[in-house]
Formats: C-alpha cells, structure tokens, sequence
C-alpha cells in the first residue's frame, strides 16, 4: 500500500512543490496550509507521516508536534525548518528528524524514506 | 619675605601652565628670593636611571642636562636622602665630597634640595652660586617648603598624564562596544532577513529542479535551468551562515570544561590535517579548564577558527592550540603558519562579508565574535605578516568546576 503523508507549510508554493516532488517519489501526499487545519486532516485520514513546517501563523508546528504526539504517539514527524539553531531548542527534541528547508530535497527525501522503511 | 615666594609658588600651583612651565616659575621666583644665580629643576625619569632637566632659571653657566641616577650631587642627594649644600673655595674645581659633578666648574656654592613625597622620590632642585652663599634657618624652611610644592606639582602631573590615559583607553573600549552591539544588531537584522528569504528561494530551487526534470536530457532549455540551481545553492549557502547570528535568548550557558570542548573540535579535524600535512601542537592547561558555555555553540566558534587556519595551511603547516588559565580569564590560542593577514585587510576581518577566499561568504569571524561576545569572552588577533596569525579568545573563568571535577 502506499504511504500517505501530510505536508504542513503556509505556503501555497512550497506544499505544490513538496506534493509534486515526493508524489513522484510514489507516496500519497495530503496538505495542510496551517497547524489547526493539519490537526482536522489528521483526524479524519490516515497518515503515515506528518512533514511539518516550524515557523506558521497560528499554531506553529512545535505545538503541533506536541498534540500529534500526544494522540498518536507513534506517528513520525519531521520538523522543517529555516532556522538551523532550533535544532537545540527544547521542544524540537520530540520530532522524528529534522530537516533544514533547502531547494535540495535529497537529504528530505532520504529522512523520509529511512523513517517509512524502518516501520514496514 | 619668605612667605611672598610660598604664596606666589602655590598660585602657580592652581594655575593652568604645564609642568615645564610651572617649574620655570618656580625657579626665577627662588632665584628672586635666594642669592643663586642659577636654579634648575632635574627629574628622574621612570626608568629610575637618569635625572633629566626639566626646567631652569638664571645663568646657563656649567649647565648639565642628565645626570646618572648615582652621578653628581644629584644623585648624592637621592643617597643621602636629605639636602646636600657645598662649599668649595676653589671654583674650577668639580669634585665635592668625593663626587665628581661638572655642573660645579666656576661655582663656589651649591645647595640640592630633593623633590619628593612620602613614597616617592621625584629629583632635585639645583641651586648654584659663583660667590658665598649662605641661608637662614628660615630661608631654608622656604626652600624645603617649595621643593615640596613642587613635588606635589609633579605628581600632579604625573596623575594628569595617567588620567588622560585611562579615559583614552576607556574610549577605545567603548569604541569597539559599540561596534560589537552595531554586529549583534545587525546580525539579528541579517537573520530575520535570511529566514524571509529562504522559502522562496526553496520554492525558485526547488520549481527550477521540477522545470529541469520536465525539460528532459538534450533540451536547449537545460543549461539555463541549471544557472539557477547553481544560484540558488549559492544562496542558501550564504543564508545558512547568516542564520549563524544566534539571537541572545539561544545562548544557554552551563558551567563546562573548555579543554573538553577544544578536544571534541579538534577531533573533527583529524582527517583534514592529515590531508593538509598539518602538524597539531596541543598545550592545554593541567586538569579542567572551567567556563560558562553553550558548548554547541562554543564549538562552532572555534570550527570557524580552525577552518580559517587549515584555509591558510593548504600546503602544509603547524597548528598550535593552547589553553590556559591567566588572571581570572581561560585564554585559548589558536596560531596558524599560515603566512598571516594582509596588514590592510586586518580591520576588517570581523566584518559581515568580508572575504579574500573564491568560495568563502565572510561571516566565519563575525559569528564567531558574536559567540565569544555572547559569553562574555573578547577574541584577539596577533597577526604575523609572513608567518601566521595567532587568535586568542578569553573568556570569564569559572572555578566552581575546578572543584566539582
Ligand atoms: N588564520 C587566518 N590566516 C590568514 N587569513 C585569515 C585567517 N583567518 C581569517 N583570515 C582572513 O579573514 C577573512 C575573513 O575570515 P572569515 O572566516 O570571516 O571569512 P572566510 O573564511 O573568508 O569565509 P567563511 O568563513 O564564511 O567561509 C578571510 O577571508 C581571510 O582573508
Ligand atoms: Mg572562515
């Protein structure tokens, strides 16, 4: 079967790229535009993966990261984001991986592919 | 009589002249009450090795300029720790007691006074006469009087001078402050840009790599496509670094072990030395070496100090990392044989940007100060032209640690 996963971001650009880039890649892609919006999705679908963006109007992602695993603690997230120091940040430390936003989606591609395939 | 000279020496005393000029005052006010016909003032210099001449009136007659600070009834005077007063009754003369003094040739009498306070001897007064002279009990009063007005004229000075040169220091340390808090301020402004740009350069990057996979191998298309990509790698990069200026509330300081964290940085680099036919001298102080740090951050500190020394060692060279502890401060050094910086590019090797190297972006040092800034530490550069450059990096030493290690 194939995996689904949910991209969250604010931007309209990068969930079109996200969706295109690991479509092609052969897995199912949902998209949440915000934190409130990702957590209906998540209710209502099944997820494997939660691609989460940090830094979102509203609810940012590391609260979202704390409701998702407060309700389904074994779905794998990965936080994206554009500030590398957040790695350090408390917080951030229960997310599955993190990934800094580049244009080069292979580092991205790959976290994503190790985190599927250790849970087949 | 005698107190007409003590007021007007000690209005010269509220006056605005300079030292030189007071004591010529002070000079022709004693030849006026004193029968000398010469007064000269001589100051031992800092080194404590010479008296030099500072001021004089009267004659210039077997005028000496420096005496030793052992040598002619100066340097008598200093022995004896008292006045000396000579009489000879042969003028051509320059012997005295023994002491051989050129300033006496042509002189029948001579009186030196000292010059000093309770700690400090600052010279001698230096009075001459062709004649006899002689002087009252209370004349010589006037004169010890005056030798200490003009001591405390010289103090005065020497406090001035010193003064002056701490408010100089002061405004250089508020000169670099102020540059430093400019870099952090600007460091934040930088970050919060990079961030803005970012996504959309994720998104140019990242529809270019799409645009190219759509265009297919072959197609005229391709090259262009893959200017972008290039641009936008180069972009990121630059954004990465400037993400390095870490806003203040990320700074976490724990108490830690500095020799530790130069240890784990330096492991990083085992290979690249190797490759670089770079030898390691480590000299790291005895036991731990405790500061205040957010060790992460610390780390990438020195990664850029060391990255910058491999850069200037391509082909080969000595790295000499040392630690330790000096007067409250842990002091690192990183030096390089490298060759050194270029004596006109050195002031600006701290600023954003400011790069010699083909692919370098120029904010190795300025994050690297904003760390060290961050922990209270001050970075130091000792350039070498032709040798190498030396960065020394202090930082507030903890003791605690000592103790709980
Ligand atoms: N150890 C060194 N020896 C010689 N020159 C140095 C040394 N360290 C720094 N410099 C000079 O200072 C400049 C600025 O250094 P800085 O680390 O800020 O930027 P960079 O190394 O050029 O680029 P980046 O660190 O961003 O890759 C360098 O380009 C180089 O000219
Ligand atoms: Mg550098």
């Amino acid at each position: 079967m194939r995996k689904r996963i949910l991209v969250v971001d604010d931007e309209e650009g990068l969930r079109l790229l996200y969706k295109e880039e690991l479509e092609d890649e052969g897995w199912d892609v949902e998209l949440a535009a915000s934190g409130e919006e990702s957590l209906e999705k998540l209710e209502g679908d099944a997820i494997d993966l939660v691609l989460l963006d940090i830094k979102m109007p509203g609810m940012d992602g590391v609260e979202v990261l704390r409701r998702v695993k407060e309700r389904w603690k074994d779905l794998p997230v990965i936080l994206c984001t554009a500030y590398p120091h957040y790695k350090h940040e408390f917080g951030t430390w229960a997310s599955d991986a993190y990934v800094i936003k580049s244009s080069d989606l292979t580092e991205l591609k790959q976290t994503i592919r190790d985190i599927l395939g250790k849970r087949q | 009589m005698g107190y007409d000279i003590i007021e007007k020496v000690t209005e010269l005393s509220l006056s605005g002249l300079r030292l030189d000029a007071k004591l010529a005052r002070a000079a022709r006010f004693i030849l006026d009450a004193l029968p000398y016909e010469q007064c000269v003032f001589y100051i031992l210099d800092p080194d404590g090795k010479a008296f030099v001449k500072r001021a004089f009136a009267g004659v210039d007659k077997a005028l000496i300029c420096s005496y030793g600070a052992t040598d002619g009834l100066p340097g008598l005077v200093k022995k004896k720790k008292g006045p000396v007063e000579a009489y000879k009754l042969d003028t051509a003369s320059t012997v005295w007691e023994g002491v051989n003094d050129a300033g006496l040739k042509g002189y029948k009498s001579a009186l030196a006074y000292p010059l000093r306070d309770k700690e400090t001897f600052f010279g001698v007064v230096y009075l001459k006469s062709a004649r006899k002279a002689s002087l009252s009990k209370s004349k010589r009063r006037t004169l010890g009087i005056i030798a200490l007005q003009a001591s405390s004229f010289i103090k005065c000075a020497d406090l001035a001078e010193s003064h002056e040169r701490i408010h100089r220091d002061l405004l250089k340390i508020e000169e670099r402050l102020a540059s430093s808090e400019k870099l952090m301020a600007l460091g934040d402004m930088a970050a919060t840009l990079a961030h803005e740009i970012r996504n959309p350069l994720l998104s140019i990057g990242g529809f270019a790599g799409r645009l190219k996979k759509h265009l297919g191998p072959g197609s005229p298309g391709i090259p262009y496509v893959e200017q972008v990509l290039k641009e936008v790698v180069r972009l990121e990069k630059l954004m990465n670094g400037v993400t390095g200026f870490i806003k203040d509330s990320a700074v976490s300081l724990k108490p830690d072990d500095l020799n530790g964290i130069m240890e784990e940085v330096l492991a990083l680099f085992d290979d690249e030395f190797k490759a670089h036919n770079i030898t390691i001298q480590r000299d790291f102080s005895e036991g731990a070496m405790g500061v205040a740090a957010d060790r992460e951050q610390l780390k990438i500190a020195f990664d850029n100090l060391i990255v910058n020394a491999i850069q200037s060692m391509e082909h080969g060279g000595a790295l000499r990392i040392s630690t330790s502890h000096e007067g409250g401060r842990a002091v690192v050094s990183i030096a390089d044989s490298g060759g050194g910086i270029e004596p006109g590019n050195l002031g600006y090797i701290f600023n954003p940007f400011f790069t010699t190297k083909t692919h370098g972006t120029g904010l190795g040092l300025p994050i690297t100060n904003s760390i060290i800034l961050r922990h209270k530490g001050l970075i130091e550069v000792e350039n070498n032209p032709g040798v190498g450059v030396t960065f020394r990096v202090t930082l507030p030493y903890l003791r605690q640690l000592r103790s709980a290690c």
